[in-house]
């Protein structure tokens, strides 16, 4: 009775076996909702938006430009107005809707270099970074503070008062000595020619005593 | 005999075979967080700028305050009617309650932290997790004397024309070199004068 029963379910097993494939291959039509999940996960992508790594001091891009380390590409992330304006030496500029453009990808997406985003503060170099981190680009890096700390670090850095430790005078003739670099000049720099003043020997004059005539005796 | 033996070792691999994938789909976790939006459209949403608003702005019924910060700067003092909502804690369980009930109810959640840069990423991050209902309040918090003070913040304002200023010191290096032409004035001479010395009163005879 079972084998009856059970040879009678066998005849169909290839007929059954075909169907589960095929609704298992059903299955892969959702599938594709998945695939728009590009980029890294919104876990990691949040760790990474909140970790100050990301951040370069102005200092330490002021070091890099002026040792000509080949090893970065400035990138700024402003309009063109502003970029034609002022901008870092050998910047590209990328404007923020242009971030996506296929010529844009080439700088961006790439590990040869250290790309470093810019802007006039953190903002908008902050949201195209955290674009192109989600689409796992290497080596993305934001200047901290932007064109606007540039400015008052290294462009205009603000004396140190007389109260201040010795390293925030290192600090200040290193961004001054930066500041020179980028062009700005000091009053005190144009270098006045030291006249040396030749101090004119006094002559002290020894009055020779007169040898007073003999005076008359008595 | 054979025959039979093949068969069944041809059903006994599929079926192993479907246990394999059955196995794997209860396996297969969904992620927690999907990304409803791309990285394009989130682009052109960024460029839009009508997700910024100012402290005017915040007096609306609608809106409901998530404040950033960490529990301890939130207890220093808070905007009022404000959620806490620690940055690096978005992603859990529940808060991504918190901002699904805010989009059923039609509420729009608006973020601040210390400054608005504080939020831009978290604020990107949730738009691309589909929280679409999302503005930033873009104000920085200073503390006076244990009270909270809040300042609309420009973003992404110049405050100076670099090249122009640059220039300007150039000019003032070369002004205050120039003039200082040292006019070498000639020694005065000094003639000294010989004082006559008055001669002892010599004895006469």
């Amino acid at each position: 009775m079972i084998n009856r029963s059970l040879a009678k379910v066998l005849s169909f097993r290839y007929k059954i076996l075909a169907l589960i494939f095929v609704v298992l291959a059903g299955g892969l039509v959702l599938l594709p909702k998945y695939e728009k999940h590009e980029g890294i996960s919104p876990e990691k992508l949040l760790s990474n938006a909140i970790s100050p790594e990301r951040y370069i001091s102005t200092d330490e891009l002021a070091h890099k430009i002026i040792n000509q380390d080949p090893s970065y590409l400035l990138i700024d992330v402003r309009d063109e107005v502003s970029f034609d304006e002022y901008t870092l030496p050998y910047a590209i500029n990328i404007p923020l809707e242009k971030l996506f453009d296929e010529d844009s990808e080439a700088y961006l997406n790439q590990d040869e270099f250290d790309v470093i985003l810019f802007s006039n503060d953190n903002f908008q170099a902050n949201q195209a970074w955290l674009l192109c981190n989600r689409l796992e680009y290497k080596n993305l890096r934001v200047l901290d503070g932007g064109m606007n700390t540039w400015f008052n670090t290294i462009i205009n850095p603000s004396t140190p008062k007389e109260n201040m430790p010795a390293e925030s005078f290192e600090l200040y003739t290193f961004r001054k000595a930066a500041s020179m670099y980028f062009g700005v000049a000091y009053p005190e720099q144009v270098k006045v020619k030291k006249v040396k003043k030749i101090i004119p020997k006094k002559v002290i004059a020894v009055k020779k005593k007169k040898k007073l005539p003999t005076e008359g005796g008595c | 005999m054979k025959e039979l033996e093949k068969t069944r070792r041809i059903s006994i691999s599929a079926v192993l075979f479907i246990l394999v994938i059955i196995i794997a789909l209860l396996a297969y976790e969904r992620p927690k967080h999907i990304y409803a939006e791309n990285t394009a459209n989130t682009l052109n949403k960024l460029l839009t700028k009508d997700y910024l608003i100012n402290l005017s702005e915040i007096n609306n019924p609608d809106f409901v305050l998530i404040d950033i910060r960490n529990q301890y700067e939130f207890e220093k003092g808070h905007l009022d009617g404000a959620v806490n909502i620690y940055a690096p804690e978005l992603l859990n369980e529940n808060n991504s309650k918190v901002f699904k009930e805010l989009g059923e109810g039609n509420k729009t959640a608006v973020l601040y932290g210390n400054n608005p840069n504080e939020v831009n990423t978290p604020f990107i991050l949730l738009y691309q997790l589909g929280v679409t209902n999302i503005k930033i309040l873009s104000i920085d918090i200073s503390y006076s004397q244990n009270k909270l003070i809040t300042k609309n913040s420009n973003i992404e304002q110049s405050i100076v024309n670099v090249n122009a200023f640059i220039e300007e010191s150039r000019k003032k290096a070369s002004i205050t070199s120039k003039p200082k032409k040292e006019v070498i004035k000639p020694p005065k001479k000094i003639i000294p004068k010989k004082k006559k010395k008055k001669m002892p009163a010599e004895g006469g005879c």
